[in-house]
């Protein structure tokens, strides 16, 4: 139990995939001016992720890694598939995302509109496809893997919800002219980002 | 004075409007001010509803450091005498030392006036680098940008020298304000309108970029190592806690000493009671916000209270009752100087209970779990600033609903 909540914690805070790693930048910085669309493209991370690191993780263990293929038969038990994990990945993803779309379509067309061309982007967003490599880097059990993919898109949600929410604050600052928009928000991001790194170096 | 405020007028006419220097206005304004109070208050910036201005707010606040800064030159002084080997004090070399043997001063720890000089020898460089170096940025942006330079910057450069440990390099606080001062507050537009504490922003940026000059064992004692006192290292209360000596209580090392600042540690942040004397003062005035303080007080016993219930036998750090908590490290300082800061911390008052209690339960939390770091109260409050936008937003929502449902 103490292993998973040090998992979560480092998914969330000190692994945090947008401020320690800085994936996703492009819809991180794109869709955190309004807070709606920040938590909206939160939620979807979250629950993308916490949909396909798994599922990558049963395909790892029964498809791709070395002897895994070992239950068709004595002769398949020395294939190493590793190399494929991107393109098995990817296709993992962009399903998953679709079905994510159809449903946030049919049932909240509010948000379906405001996420825009963000939503079916989130297939090839780095944070999701980043979240899977690194559970086959770090060789993730199943559980491990619900507990990552959980803890790292609801990292990414934090990140962006709180992006947005300095950035609505902002809108009443006096930033220089040149550096209005996407200026100050690297700055802003490179200053949470120094915040962040009060949680390195965490054991639990 | 008649003779100034001539003076300054007839200083001040090429910088009045089609003069010849208008564009360096700011400037002048900013002396002029300095001296006289000005005939209008601020007009925009963080304080548009209230009828307290900002020169007053800010000024309140330094008034309210000078408990800390008295005993940051006292014990910075008495902590450097102490372990300074009276028979090698010839083998001391530099400016300060010069001077302080020259005009026959010495290091007699139980002087207090010995200890106050020494203290002020390397407070006051600090402060002088902090003012030059940070004031020049103010008058820079004020001059490009057209606006006024105005009072934030004198809290933010007393704040700053009093969180550093005494020893640092100059050039090191020198960059370090920089970059508080431009990347935290001046590229926002100025006081008012930052979200991070610019001088914590500063702090954590030497941190970050200097770790050997920033934590430690040496560098929280300003004497060089090689003079002092055989065996005597001189870490902060909480580095020892680290190393694992024993609970806090088998340290030889009394409450009463940790409360009233005679520890080693940051220059101005070691004295709880001198804290507690600014904390008075901001609250009276109503400066600062007595929630968030009430706030991180509640957290931080909580905190302390579940990790005593919770116990372990390696880690000393559970045992460790709350009133020890808040004499040691930056704890006190940061409570009442840096968690009020009205611009970063959030407007709305649930808001402030939640920033307070989670900043207070943080610290425990960071102190306790995290090795990396032997204190965390000026990392832990950087981050609630990046998350006091977010506090507000929750609770103006709420709030924004809740009035929905009621009416319609």
């Amino acid at each position: 139990m103490e292993h998973f909540i040090n998992l979560l914690i480092r998914a969330v805070f000190l692994e945090n995939l947008a401020l320690a790693y800085f994936l996703g930048m492009c819809s991180y910085l794109a869709c955190s001016k309004k807070m709606e669309t920040a938590i909206g493209l939160g939620l979807a991370v979250v629950f993308v992720q916490t949909l396909t690191v798994p599922l990558n993780n049963i395909l790892m263990r029964g498809l791709l890694d070395e002897g895994a293929l070992s239950w068709l038969g004595p002769t398949f038990a020395e294939i190493d598939l590793r190399f494929l994990s991107f393109i098995l990945f990817i296709a993992v993803i962009a399903a998953a995302v679709q079905i994510v779309e159809m449903a946030i379509d049919r049932f909240l067309p509010a948000l379906y509109t405001s996420l825009g061309v963000f939503l079916p982007l989130i297939a090839v967003n780095c944070v999701i496809l980043g979240g899977s490599l690194f559970m086959q880097e770090r060789d993730y059990t199943l559980p491990e893997s619900i507990v990552f993919g959980f803890g790292s898109g609801f990292g990414f949600a934090i990140a962006i919800v709180a992006l947005a929410a300095i950035r609505e604050k902002l809108s009443y600052s006096n930033v220089p002219e040149g550096l209005k928009g996407l200026g100050i928000t690297f700055i802003v991001v490179g200053l949470m980002s120094m915040a962040f790194m009060v949680f390195s170096g965490i054991q639990l | 004075m008649r003779q100034l405020r001539r003076l300054l007028d007839r200083a001040g006419e090429p910088f009045q409007k089609g003069g010849r220097l208008e564009r360096y206005h700011p400037l002048y304004e900013a002396v002029d001010s300095f001296f006289y109070a000005p005939g209008d208050t601020t007009k925009t910036g963080a304080h548009v509803r209230d009828a307290m201005d900002l020169k007053r707010m800010m000024i309140l606040v330094v008034v309210s450091l000078v408990p800390c800064v008295l005993m940051a030159l006292y014990n910075t002084g008495l902590q450097a005498n102490l372990v300074i080997d009276p028979a090698r004090t010839d083998a001391l070399e530099g400016w300060r030392h010069a001077l302080l043997q020259g005009l026959g001063i010495g290091y007699d720890p139980s002087s207090i006036f010995a200890n106050m000089a020494h203290g002020a020898l390397y407070f006051l460089p600090l402060y002088i680098v902090t003012m030059v170096v940070g004031l020049t940025w103010e008058v820079l942006f004020a001059v490009v940008r057209r606006i006024e330079v105005n009072e934030g910057f004198f809290v933010t450069g007393l704040l700053y020298p009093l969180i550093l440990p005494p020893d640092l390099p100059l050039w090191m606080a020198a960059l370090g304000i920089s970059f508080g001062v431009v990347i935290a507050k001046e590229v926002f537009g100025g006081t008012g309108m930052n979200f991070v504490n610019p001088a914590l922003a500063a702090r954590a940026f030497v941190f970050f970029a200097y770790p050997a000059q920033m934590s430690g064992d040496p560098v929280w004692v300003a004497a060089p190592t090689d003079v002092r006192i055989d065996g005597w290292t001189a870490p902060t209360p909480l580095a020892e806690m680290r190393l694992g000596y024993g609970p806090i209580e088998t340290q030889g090392l009394s409450w009463w000493d940790a409360f009233l600042g005679f520890i080693p540690g940051s220059l101005g942040e070691t004295s709880a009671l001198a804290c507690l004397v600014g904390a008075v003062i901001i609250i009276v005035t109503g400066v600062g916000s007595w929630r968030t303080m009430a706030a991180v007080v509640v957290g931080t016993i909580g905190m302390a209270g579940l990790f005593n219930l919770i116990g372990s036998e390696t880690n000393y750090w559970y045992g460790m009752p709350f009133w020890w908590h808040m004499v040691l490290g930056s704890w006190a300082f940061a409570t009442v100087f840096m968690v009020t800061d009205p611009v970063t911390s959030p407007f709305t008052d649930a808001g402030k209970w939640v920033y307070g209690i989670i900043i207070g339960a943080m610290i425990v939390l960071i102190r306790v779990v995290n090795p990396a770091y032997p204190e965390s109260v000026m990392l832990v409050i950087l981050f609630m600033n990046v998350m006091a936008p977010l506090i507000d937003q929750v609770f103006v929502r709420a709030n924004i609903k809740r009035r929905q449902a009621r009416h319609g």
